[in-house]
């Protein structure tokens, strides 16, 4: 341990950190842009100089600890070098905010007010850059908004190694670029996104999508493999729910952003999770049915009831998407009449990246584990003589089913099996339930519901209690 | 630390002098300007010349709305026809009744105003014509002329007024901007 003193008070710190790790992690916040947790140290920026007594100012970022060090943070000497350092950044910056989709969350346009404040001195005209320089199929760079801290680059060439990125010329002329031939093909790419400390990297999909502060986040959990990464789903808020506008924006994934779990996935999410709108919002199944004959849900649920009590021989396809509160459900009011299997949803899609060593997990289910934990690793199968299959999600080949066996679906999409099915009931999404998932490592995480599913579909849990519970 | 010891001093300390508060005086004095605004209307009316009569809105307008008086919406045009409006809903934030819905829109092909609203819409059963959007713009793109609003309806849908209504129509107490031409031409049209 190290013995410094952080503006006047004396703290100990381990021996092999920094001023800037220590300050904030003892509570004294000094800004920065181009250092983060998870990069190595680039000390561009200079918005982190502190003073270190009898020694004058100096980046925090990449200054070693040393016993008896006394530091400040916020002497005047600090404060004016602080304020011109932003007067440098900005001072080819075009100030889009009004049409930025950084803006609301942007580092620079916090510090500009924290540490700065006046309008530029500078009576140079700005020197003008690309402007929505495509980088890939995913994301446009505004160059002139970008104040090369280069933590894209870093991220490319650390944590995905794709090495994608570089930065060309120098000076006032540099440019965040891919490299010469390729297209910004980063299976992570869109973590540069949130990296990027103003709002010169911009997603495509995100692009004047909304202000960010009419988005609200609910904590949640990345269905799509059995890393279960820590997400957060933006979507509008309640107080600004459109009336005129499509309403359907109002029950919409606006973007998707990774929740900072160390256990699970650190501050990343790999592209597939950025797009989680495409596999919750395909068209909806939301009419209960008998052979594709429209019915109430209470008309289906007593069928399936029926159903299951009068068949012999049960089987029971269990969704490796159902949440731990689900599983336990139908473990409780059903599994004991059921021959169960667990049945992958999921599978790797041709094109898709199946397993790597950063974050993408073979299994594109999110709760293969929790499911195996209640009902075994037997794959799926039919005993002679069923006569009755229960299928619980997607990812069934129904041809399998065996000859004369009823079929009960619990569903969520449109899909040419549900009409076909014996019962079909349309089941609520992970989005508008609450639940927790457990991922390959044995990690349980909470998701929260987003939207309110609609009226006519039912939580899965109520149905497994509506049909195996006591009458 | 407030001191909790100390009463507050309010701003609007009582400034009644001995005569207001000897009371009658002031109200008959009240009594009499009211007296005097009935009798002006009433000697105008037998005389068959308009008093403080109501108008008939909407078939009867005023001439004469106060000079600060905030009417319906004028969105401005750039001078190629095209809204002035960037799309930074910042008018949309400050609206305190929530009723301006925007939807932007990417336009590459325009490099300077590569953001603009492809839906701008308003909804006039609920706005307190407070002209919090206009103070909150940026860009000068919404105004509030003083003309009145030409609103009514039987119908609140109908009371959603959108982008190409709100940019089409003359004011006629707002020439500032070259709004497009009104029917009768030179910018002093209607006011629809
Ligand atoms: S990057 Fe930040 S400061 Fe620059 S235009 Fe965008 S919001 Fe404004
Ligand atoms: S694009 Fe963003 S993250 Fe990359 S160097 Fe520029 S400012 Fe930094
Ligand atoms: S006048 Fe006030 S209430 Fe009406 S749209 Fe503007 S901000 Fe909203
Ligand atoms: S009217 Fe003004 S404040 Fe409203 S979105 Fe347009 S530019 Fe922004
Ligand atoms: S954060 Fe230290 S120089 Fe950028």
């Amino acid at each position: 341990m190290t013995r410094i003193f952080l503006n006047g008070r004396e703290i100990e710190v381990a021996a092999d950190t920094t001023v800037l790790r220590a300050a904030l992690d003892n509570g004294v916040y000094v800004p920065y842009f181009c250092w983060h947790p998870r990069l190595s140290v680039a000390g561009n920026c200079r918005i982190c100089m502190v003073e270190v007594e009898g020694k004058g100012l100096d980046i925090a970022c990449n200054m070693p600890v040393s016993e008896g060090m006394k530091v400040l943070t916020d002497s005047d000497e600090v404060r004016a070098a602080r304020k011109a350092m932003m007067q440098f950044l900005t001072l080819n910056h075009p100030v889009d905010c009004g049409i930025c989709d950084k803006a609301g969350e942007c580092t620079l346009q916090d510090y500009h007010f924290a540490y700065n404040g006046a309008p530029s001195i500078s009576a140079e005209p700005k020197v003008r850059a690309t402007k929505f320089h495509d980088l890939g199929d995913r994301i446009l760079i505004d160059n002139e908004r970008c104040i090369v801290c280069s933590r894209c680059v870093r991220f490319t060439h650390e944590v995905s190694r794709s090495k994608a990125l570089g930065i060309q010329g120098r000076g006032d002329t540099s440019l965040v670029r891919c490299e010469e031939g390729r297209r910004f093909d980063d299976p992570y790419s869109d973590n540069v996104i949130d990296l990027c400390p103003v709002g010169a990297l911009l997603s495509r999909s995100f692009l004047y999508k909304a202000r960010v502060w009419f988005l609200e986040a609910t904590p949640s959990v990345c269905p799509g493999c059995a890393r279960g990464c820590a997400i957060r789903i933006w979507h509008l808020r309640a107080d600004r729910r459109l009336q005129r506008l499509d309403p359907r924006r109002n029950l919409e994934i606006a973007r998707v952003t990774p929740l900072d779990d160390p256990a699970v996935n650190g501050p990343w999410i790999c592209n597939k999770g950025r797009d989680l709108a495409a596999i919750f919002e395909r068209p909806r199944a939301d009419q209960a049915m008998l052979r594709g004959r429209p019915v109430p849900l209470a008309e289906a649920i007593s069928e399936a009831r029926r159903l299951v009590d009068g068949a012999k021989r049960r089987t029971a396809l269990v969704s490796s998407w159902g949440s731990d509160g689900e599983l336990a459900a139908f473990r409780d009011h059903l599994a004991a009449r059921f021959d169960v299997r667990v049945k992958p949803d999921h599978v790797p899609q041709p094109g898709e990246i199946v397993e790597d060593d950063i974050l993408i997990r073979a299994d594109k289910n999110p709760n293969t584990r929790g499911a195996r934990a209640l009902f075994g690793e037997r794959p799926v199968a039919f005993e002679p003589g069923t006569d009755l299959v229960l299928v619980w999600g997607e990812g069934f080949d129904y041809s399998r089913v065996p000859a004369g066996a009823k079929v009960v679906l619990l569903g969520s999409y449109l899909a040419p099996e549900n009409g076909a099915a014996d019962v079909f009931l349309p089941i609520s999404v992970q989005t508008e339930r609450d639940g927790s998932y457990t991922n390959s490592d044995g990690i349980a995480r909470r998701f929260e519901a987003c939207f309110p599913p609609g009226e006519t579909i039912a939580h899965a849990a109520d149905l497994f209690a509506a049909i195996g519970g006591r009458p | 630390m407030m001191d909790l010891g100390r009463r507050k001093s309010y701003w609007n300390r009582p400034t009644l002098g001995l005569w207001e508060r000897s009371y009658l005086p002031e109200v008959l004095r009240g009594l009499a300007v009211t007296g005097g605004v009935i009798a002006r209307n009433l000697a105008r009316w037998l005389t068959f010349r308009k008093g403080a009569l109501t108008a008939r809105y909407p078939e009867e307008r005023r001439a004469d709305y106060a000079a600060g008086n905030r009417g319906k919406h004028v969105l401005t045009t750039r001078p190629d026809g095209r809204p002035q409006c960037i799309a930074c809903m910042l008018c949309a934030t400050a609206c305190p009744a929530r009723v301006i819905e925007i939807e932007a829109a990417f336009d590459p092909a325009d490099a300077a105003h590569p953001k603009h609203p492809a839906r701008f819409e308003i909804d006039y059963s609920r706005c307190v014509f407070c002209g919090l959007c206009v103070e909150a713009c940026p860009e000068d793109a919404i105004r509030m002329p003083q003309d009145v609003p030409d609103l009514p309806s039987h119908d609140r849908g109908e009371m959603w007024l959108s982008r190409d209504h709100l940019l089409g129509w003359c004011p006629r107490s707002d020439a500032a901007k070259p709004y497009p031409p009104g029917p009768a031409g030179g910018g002093e049209g209607g006011s629809l």
